[in-house]
């Protein structure tokens, strides 16, 4: 039986009249960490955009555990399982920490045990989520803030989490915290799929790398493969070419 | 004694302007739009008020959750049918828009009221709350403290209810609402309608502390926009704040100079932007909405 959570299969998609994402095809595995990476412009954050509803496809498929979800409005593709960390800051600042990551589980908010079970359960796994609780989240630091947002993404249990920059803006010591964080996430069988600019860190964290250009998949596979890749090293991780 | 009466009334004017005036700011709040028929939909409350109390004799308090109710309606269907096609063309057209539905209105009231003074005269509209020295009107009293306690249960329904932290988390972060699958359509119609309602109910107590005619809108929505913009527009902390120095300022005003109440009203408020442009709680927590 196959493992595969998500597939994009040929999609095209874009803003206005022209085309960002040109036939792209694409299949994330059960607990796996997909890397994006590609110079800007290639349709990395475009494809997060396809998967959670925010941009409809003009062409092509998504499917979900064997659900359709291409073109769903984002809140039946988040209802559906697939939640979304943004690059910008998503958090509510004038709200609590509590009640940002209890926001969270609005979809679920007339099943109170779930509801509480769930607050129960990223508070586990993340801790800043019952030590910061009644603080504002708007005086949070950027790293602190990045783990509040995942924890409010894993409040509907969702089976594949996006994620785009996880990284930006952050010191190398809220970057290895997420980073770690990230990896636990999807060691609970959740898939990840992230757009990184930061290669090197992206393909660390990674077991999966998809490179892009022009709106296509120009190479997929394992993401130590990928980092080893001579033309790849070469154009994004500064390794001299082979 | 005096200053403790003057107090007094600037209190309680402050409760009634504060339950107004955080409609305004709420429909700010989370969709951007300036409601300049606020004042509109208060003279239409308030009218109305009048001819159920002229007609049937019907005590105007029990009016109140009636017209609330009535203006939420009215104020759902006309973010429903007008402001969201509208909105996408940005805030100034939903401004021109507002100020249309607000003309419309008062034509509307024109026809049916005329442009003659109405005033709700229930039969403790002369009577008086007494301690010691303290003498204080009771339709003032009572429209101060039902302001207060009425915009208490707004705020404290906007902070434990799901539907009120949805409000919230709309006005805040709106790409981050939509993240968690609050529906940006439901939330802001449900703003413009709580907005709404908030003038309706204030219609209704106004009824009974002030004569009322179609045109005295402009008065209303003057006043209402001034201590909005004095809060931090967006912000109903600020609106409170904003409230309450209003009207003890036209309190003051009304007591000891009363041919320059407006004067000072609105100076007041130039004073006060001179030295925080963007309001009293509007550079920090202009996205602080309850």
């Amino acid at each position: 039986m196959s493992d595969v959570v998500l597939t994009m299969t040929d999609v095209e998609a874009g803003y206005g009249g022209g085309l960002v994402l040109q036939g792209l095809s694409l299949e994330l595995e059960r607990g796996t960490i997909t890397c994006i990476v590609g110079p800007n412009g290639a349709g990395k954050s475009t494809v997060l955009r396809v998967i959670s509803g925010l941009l409809k496809p003009n062409t092509g498929s998504v499917v979900l555990g064997g659900q359709p979800i291409g073109g769903l409005p984002p809140a039946a593709i988040l209802k559906a399982g697939v939640a979304q960390v943004p690059q910008n800051r998503a958090l509510f600042d004038g709200m609590s920490v509590h009640e940002n990551v209890l926001m969270g589980g609005y979809l679920i908010r007339r099943q109170r045990s779930l509801l509480h079970e769930r607050l129960e359960m990223v508070g586990d796994l993340i801790p800043i989520v019952r030590e910061r609780a009644h603080d504002k989240a708007g005086n949070l630091s950027g790293g602190q803030r990045r783990m509040v947002e995942i924890g409010r993404a894993l409040m509907l249990d969702p089976s594949v989490i996006l994620m785009d920059e996880p990284s930006l803006g952050l010191d190398p010591k809220s970057v290895a915290k997420v980073a770690e964080l990230i990896r636990e996430v999807a060691s609970t069988g959740r898939t990840v799929l992230l757009v990184e600019q930061n290669v090197r860190l992206g393909m660390n964290l990674a077991t999966h790398g998809v490179v892009m250009e022009q709106g296509t998949v120009r190479l997929s596979g394992e993401a130590a493969g990928i980092a080893d890749n001579p033309e790849i090293a070469t154009m994004y991780l500064g390794k001299a070419g082979g | 004694m005096e200053i403790v009466q003057v107090l007094a009334f600037g209190l309680l004017l402050g409760g009634v302007y504060a339950l107004l005036a955080s409609g305004v700011t709420l429909i700010f709040g989370v969709l951007d739009v300036v409601n300049v028929a606020q004042g509109a939909f208060l003279v239409f409350s308030a009218l109305f008020t009048w001819q159920i109390w002229d007609a049937f004799g019907v005590e105007p308090l029990l009016l109140i959750p009636v017209m609330g109710f009535l203006m939420g309606v009215l104020g759902w269907g006309i973010y429903r049918g007008m402001v969201m096609r509208v909105a996408p063309q940005g805030p100034g057209m939903t401004v021109l828009l507002m100020f249309g539905v607000a003309l419309t209105l008062e034509g509307i009231l024109n026809l049916i009221f005329g442009n003659k003074f109405k005033s709700v005269t229930p039969p403790y509209f002369t009577e008086s709350f007494t301690i010691g020295q303290l003498v204080i009107p009771l339709p003032q009293l009572i429209s101060g403290v039902l302001g207060f306690l009425i915009l208490g249960g707004i705020y404290a329904y906007l902070r434990l209810s799901w539907a009120g932290r949805a409000l919230r988390a709309s006005a805040q972060n709106k790409d981050g609402a939509a993240l968690v699958g609050i529906s940006s359509v439901k939330s802001a119609s449900f703003a413009f309608a709580i907005g709404a309602a908030t003038a309706g109910v204030g219609g209704v107590l106004l009824s009974i502390m002030y004569p009322i005619y179609p045109a005295t809108q402009y008065d209303w929505i003057a006043r209402l926009l001034g201590i909005v913009v004095l809060g931090g527009f967006g912000s109903i902390p600020g609106a409170v704040i904003g409230s309450l120095i209003l009207g003890m300022t036209e309190a003051f005003a009304n007591t000891y100079l009363p041919q320059w109440s407006s004067l000072f009203f609105y100076g007041t408020i130039l004073l006060i932007l001179l030295f925080r442009p963007h309001g009293l709680m509007g550079a920090k927590t202009r996205e602080d909405v309850a």
